[in-house]
């Protein structure tokens, strides 16, 4: 409710500007759009007249060439925890605005119950101005749907992939990067565009951080090479060289010694045995042993007051995989961290369960138990009446089924090999193969869920796993290639990083359409209550 | 066929017109208006002003402009008041024109550049009013001795003007004065009831229409004049191609012959279309003379044009007989053409159908091809529809293939909307009849038939016809109007807008009392967590009510926790806050976080206490935070007994005191500490926390301490690559063995690097 924030302390300034026996003019631009409260506030406050408004129907913003992001961070506590669907519309209507402009989608997948929601509304949009993309040919054969929820362990993990890790350490903004000084050797912090312009950062965005020195030296050692070739040319060759090659070198020297100093930086913070031994706890959480000894650690970064963020964050992870965390541990965790990080936490823990992100687990309650009381409810007509009870009865995350049946853990012989990666569990050291792109891998290879049904129902999205596939004949092959991958609630870098990665082996294109880019710190935060 | 009569019970009328929009206008005497429907159904009044009231209307025209159709009325005063729009009411009081006594002997109202205008004439002078001014105006080359005007005449266009004078003299000009066209006298002084104009869009001929009792004069450039009789009392109506001339028993049209059919039906006429008419003729008789007057159309390379004037004048012509025969010969002469486009053949025939359709006696609109053309297919079927002749219109609908949503749909929808006003059909029944005429027809909106429903008092049948409304979004306006707000409510969740929905929660919280409101919201999550969040933004107190009234005690429990950091300064009060939130949390059955709170209490009073004793900042620390602040400022006892109160557990006490004594540099302190009793956190955090402070010697000390799993690292970390060697050799540890060997660097650890390959060599022999 950032947007809420932002209005009402707009409203605080009319107010005191009025008060002040100031009269000014004034005009609030909504974006994406106009709520109907707002103008309500408006004129409780007495205001109205001396406001203007004005709507920016502004929705997609293209942080990249396969990236479309709507900005809108707040959507993942909005709607995950507090059940607020006023976004689901404002993400319809993102769809059936790529739809004009790329004409229909012959294959629609999703899972999650955003994801339904939101492609139902979609849906109407369309039947609403019907013909106007009737007869159009389909440019993206594909679209799939994704609610944040379904997989919330991939983006709790850790991110070792380069551009992860910088967004982990650095915090990529709408597609930028401040750099500090510490990144650019000097005494100013320097803003940096991230995308595919940036030539070498396009080269390395997707590596495991282990590959990246390695190639960044490589490409230092080629650059020197072509300054050097300076020497010997005569006065024509080297007219040449100034007027076409000089500026080009000249800017990726510019972005190879930021990209080495942010590398440094974060070779400084990550390679520091605190970090290996995170992410060895991390992976011991994912493959599901030594849980005591995971716990303990948790607990012992707890005690040491190492991050609010960083703890709060492995107790998900625990919670998640082993779905629910036992009774002792779930009491003595959270009194550990409310006296290491300060009682306001209460409320915290509060939100975490209520989102099914950090819970007990309910000794009588087993599976089939919990299930018909999902199915009760879910038969329930009215669809609203879903969202309270879901969260009041905590979700049951079963990683470890869901793991097992998809085969998440990869089995490696020997070393895996992180240059030449097999998988997309290279994204985690090779440790886990993230569960969203599974599922989005596993679907597009059957072109249905069927087959997956005992994966949806682990999922508890029995109901809300949907198919709907037209008549393909107006598609080109071309298109079909093309898939518009939706994440409801925030996708992670890492995620882009392992679907690209599976694009570029089964020879599909993915585009990214996100709520906004998160990570896990910003789950965390987003989750937090902390004191006004 | 008579559309409606009405009983007249009002008072007495000076004028009657109908407007553009096909309204009954009856201007009455005491200036009201009244504005009656096509089927006699009152529709609506106004006044002209005033100051009528008093004065009376003398006189009143009805005219029409470009915005619609305007009101002229004369008063008893001698004032002019007009509204250019009735339909936008706006009234215009005329300038006075000076020594005006009695009334003008004739006067018109005049549309020149948009702007209304009034031409009248008082005795041998004429007055142009505008808004602004009056002026006196003199036609050109108007003859002398004229001594009064009785009829004057504006054209159709309002483009000409005729005066006809009490010398028996007619003067025909342009509106605006400045040019005379022509004159004519017919030395009849009886002033006229009557005198239009009768003319043709684009015809350079000119005529006027004079009418007495029983006669008819049509006069125009030209000498000589032509006169009817007329048998019965008459009425002239003048329309844009001529003049339409009532009688009790007749209606008849007075029009210029178009050239293209003076050109086929003059006697012996010569014109292609005329030799082409023939050339049918012949041919239908099998006669070989169809052939020598086609050659000679070819000859002279005028077979087009007379194709085109058949097609033209099959326009104008009323008889189907005659449109088929003129028709044929057309197309027959379209066979010896090699490119002749169809279009304009073929639009001919489908509109002389809808003409001869509407021009049926029983449907009744006699138009020309010229005004069908003028008023566009849209009004004709808005005029069919006004009619409530439904099928006729879906019919020509169909026929013309008109998109849906402009032709057949909108007709439907129309038809839905009378089907609803008939108020002896059960609502059932209308609303079956309804869905199965339209069904899902695009374009059909069945929440605008519910608004007409509801307008005509029959809420049920609008709650019916809504039923079939596929947007759900647009169901919901008008069940908020109908005062259904609970429906209005589901359907507005059931549309997915939340802007919706808010809509109806803030109709229902001032519709409802509070406890009603709230139930109706218990029923309705997706709205109640709407509501919620709305509270927690601008209405803190009612959320406390929401999560009371239902029993909702674990966020009630939040919600006081919430309030003990935000609203509350004191230290009293957050207590207090704390207390009422730990009560909610026991009634919750959450004692993790009733205990929790109840700490929290008694970490604040201490807190307080601190900071009273030993000053300082201690409130809204952490438990943590706080024994370390006591540990920095000194007062160990302090610490230590606040841990056992809170039952601080060992490790983390150990954590803590480590982490505050290494901060303190207390180095003493420290080595006391570690040796009080055995480690619960092993030795190595010591020597990290020495080495971080870079103090490598006290590292050495704890580094013999460190157990032996974790020795070798504690080594490493005070810089003891040999000895670790030594260790790991003797763990026999391939792990340890390698990262020892990793931490060998250069030349002074040669010999420890190959100490631990000759060791491994070792192993693997083994």
């Amino acid at each position: 409710m950032a947007c809420w924030a932002a209005f009402l302390l707009s409203v605080g300034l009319v107010n005191a500007d009025k008060l002040a026996g100031r009269t000014r003019k004034y005009k609030v631009i909504f974006s994406p759009q106009k709520f109907y409260a707002c103008e309500m506030v408006l004129e409780e406050e007495g205001i109205y007249g001396d406001v203007s408004c004005d709507e920016w129907a502004f929705s997609l913003l293209p942080l990249d060439v396969d990236l479309l992001s709507m900005e809108l961070p707040e959507f993942f506590r909005d709607y995950f925890l507090e059940g607020d669907q006023r976004w689901i519309n404002t993400v319809a209507q993102a769809l059936h605005l790529l739809s004009t402009l790329y004409g229909p989608f012959p294959n629609c997948y999703g899972i999650g119950r955003c994801a339904k929601m939101a492609y139902e509304l979609w849906r109407n949009l369309e039947e609403e101005e019907d013909g106007e993309t009737k007869g159009r040919r389909p440019e993206i054969g594909h679209i799939f749907l994704l609610d944040r929820d379904v997989d919330f362990v991939t983006a709790l993990c850790s991110q070792v992939v380069y551009e992860g890790l910088v967004d982990d350490t650095f915090r990529i903004k709408c597609g930028s990067v401040d750099f500090g000084p510490e990144v650019t050797s000097s005494d100013k912090s320097l803003k940096v565009l991230l995308n595919a312009e940036d030539k070498v950062f396009n080269e390395i965005r997707n590596e495991h951080f282990s590959n990246v020195f390695g190639f960044l030296s490589q490409k230092a050692r080629n650059l020197q090479a072509q300054y050097d070739r300076r020497r010997g040319m005569d006065i024509k060759q080297m007219k040449n060289f100034v007027s076409q090659e000089l500026k080009g070198l000249k800017q990726e020297h510019r972005l190879l010694s930021l990209h080495i100093g942010a590398c440094e930086s974060i070779m400084k913070k990550k390679t520091k045995q605190d970090f290996q031994e995170l992410i060895k706890t991390e992976h011991a959480l994912l493959e599901g042993f030594n849980i005591r000894e995971s716990t303990s650690y948790i607990e012992e970064h707890i005690d040491r007051q190492v991050s609010p963020i960083e703890s709060l964050r492995l107790m998900c992870l625990l919670s998640i995989t082993e779905n629910g965390l036992i009774p002792k541990d779930y009491r003595s965790l959270k009194t550990q961290y409310l006296q290491s990080y300060g009682p306001e936490h209460l409320l915290t823990f509060s939100n975490l369960r209520r989102a099914g992100l950090l819970t007990e687990q309910a000794p009588g309650d087993t599976l089939t138990a919990m299930e018909s009381k999902v199915s009760k409810l879910v038969t329930d007509k009215a669809a609203g009446k879903i969202t309270d009870a879901f969260s009041s009865l905590a979700k049951r995350s079963n990683f470890r089924a869901i793991s097992k049946k998809l085969n998440l853990i990869p089995r490696v012989d020997g070393e895996y090999d992180l240059k030449v990666p097999r998988d997309m569990a290279y994204v985690f050291s090779g440790a886990y193969v993230p569960l969203s792109c599974r599922i989005i891998e596993q679907v597009l290879e059957r072109r249905s869920w069927q087959g997956l049904d005992e994966v949806v129902r682990l999922l508890n999205c029995s109901d809300f796993a949907f198919t709907d596939m037209t008549k393909e004949d107006k598609a080109s092959s071309e298109s079909l290639r093309l898939i518009l991958v939706v994440f409801l609630g925030g996708c992670t870098f890492s995620e882009i990083s392992a679907l690209r990665f599976l694009g570029r082996e089964k020879g599909y294109r993915f585009i990214f359409l996100t709520t906004a880019v998160t990570n896990s710190a910003r789950l965390m935060e987003a989750m937090s209550e902390v004191k006004a | 066929m008579p559309l409606a009569s009405l009983l007249w019970k009002s008072g007495p009328v000076v004028s009657l017109g109908w407007s553009a929009e096909e309204e009954l206008l009856c201007v009455q005497e005491d200036g009201a208006v009244l504005v009656y429907g096509l089927h006699g159904d009152f529709r609506r009044h106004f006044s002209m002003g005033n100051e009528v009231l008093q004065n009376r209307v003398l006189d009143a025209r009805i005219f029409h402009t470009e915005f619609g159709s305007g009101v002229a009325i004369l008063t008893g005063a001698h004032r002019f008041t007009l509204s250019a729009n009735v339909g936008d009411l706006k009234l215009r009081r005329m300038p006075e024109v000076p020594g005006l006594q009695s009334a003008p002997s004739c006067w018109t109202a005049l549309c020149q550049d948009r702007v209304a205008h009034i031409l009248l004439a008082v005795g041998p002078d004429l007055y142009l009013l505008d808004h602004a001014a009056c002026s006196a105006v003199t036609p050109p080359g108007l003859a002398p001795g004229v001594s009064s005007f009785l009829q004057m005449a504006v054209s159709f266009t309002y483009r000409h003007l005729a005066l006809f004078t009490d010398t028996g003299y007619i003067w025909m000009g342009t509106a605006s004065l400045k040019e005379k066209l022509c004159e004519f006298n017919c030395n009849i002084r009886a002033p006229p009831k009557q005198m239009v104009w009768c003319s043709r869009p684009r015809s350079k001929e000119r005529a006027v229409v004079v009418a007495w009792e029983r006669r008819l004069m049509v006069v125009g450039d030209a000498s000589e004049s032509i006169q009817f009789v007329l048998d019965e009392d008459s009425y002239l109506v003048p329309e844009l191609d001529g003049v339409r001339i009532f009688s009790r028993s007749t209606h008849e049209f007075l029009h210029e012959v178009p050239v293209a059919s003076e050109e086929i039906f003059k006697i012996a006429s010569m014109a292609p279309g005329a030799l082409l008419l023939e050339a049918q003729k012949e041919y239908e008789k099998e006669s070989q003379k169809a052939d020598e007057y086609l050659r000679e159309i070819q000859e002279l390379g005028q077979l087009t044009q007379a194709v085109q004037q058949c097609i033209e004048a099959a326009g104008h012509e009323h008889q189907p007989d005659m449109q088929k025969s003129l028709l044929r010969a057309a197309s027959f002469g379209k066979c010896f053409l090699d490119r002749f486009p169809p279009d304009s053949f073929v639009h001919m025939c489908q509109d002389l159908r809808v003409l001869n359709a509407v021009r049926d006696y029983h449907i009744g609109i006699p138009l020309t091809y010229s005004q069908y053309k003028q008023l566009t297919i849209q009004v004709l079927l808005d005029r069919l529809v006004l009619r409530r002749l439904y099928p006729l219109a879906i019919q020509i609908c169909e026929y013309l293939r008109l998109p849906e949503v402009q032709g057949v749909s909108r007709i439907l929808a129309h038809w839905a909307c009378y089907k609803v006003q008939q108020k002896d059909v059960s609502d059932e029944d209308v609303a079956r009849a309804i869905n199965q005429k339209l069904g899902d027809t695009p374009g059909v909106s069945y929440s605008d038939i519910a608004a007409r429903a509801y307008g005509c008092g029959r809420t049920e049948l609008a709650i019916k016809l809504l039923e079939y409304e596929p947007r759900s979004g647009e169901q919901v306006p008008l069940l908020l109007k109908m005062k259904r707000s609970k429906l209005a409510l589901s359907k507005a969740i059931e549309s997915g807008d939340t802007d919706l929905v808010f809509t109806v929660l803030l109709h229902l919280k001032n519709e409802l009392n509070r406890g009603d409101f709230f139930m109706t919201l218990r029923n309705q999550p997706m709205a109640l967590s709407l509501y919620r969040q709305f509270c927690k933004h601008q209405e803190l107190e009612t959320l406390k009510d929401l999560y009371n009234q239902d029993d909702n005690h674990q966020e009630l429990g939040s919600f006081h926790i919430r309030a003990s950091y935000a609203a509350e300064e004191r230290i009293e009060g957050r207590v207090a806050a704390l207390q009422t939130a730990a009560d909610a949390f026991y009634k919750a059955k959450n004692e993790f976080a009733a205990k929790a709170t109840e700490d929290q209490m008694r970490l604040l009073r201490l807190q307080r206490r601190l900071e009273d004793e030993l000053g300082g900042q201690f409130l809204d620390l952490s438990l943590h935070d706080t024994v370390t602040t006591l540990i920095l400022g000194g007062h160990n006892k302090r610490a230590e007994q606040l841990a056992r109160d809170f039952r601080i557990p060992d490790k983390r006490l150990w954590w803590l005191k480590l982490t505050a004594l290494a901060d303190l540099e207390d180095w003493e302190e420290l080595e006391k500490f570690s040796k009080s009793k055995k480690s619960p956190i092993g030795y190595l955090p010591f020597v990290e926390i020495c080495m971080k402070q870079h103090n490598k010697y006290e590292a050495k000390k704890y580094a013999s301490r460190v157990g032996p799993e974790q020795k070798v690292k504690a080594l490493l970390l005070v810089g003891d690559v040999a000895q670790a060697a030594d260790v790991a050799i003797e763990h026999r540890n391939e792990a340890e063995l390698s990262l020892v060997l990793s931490h060998c660097t250069g030349a002074t650890d040669g010999a420890t690097a190959d100490k631990i390959q000759r060791a491994r060599a070792q192993a693997q022999k083994k």
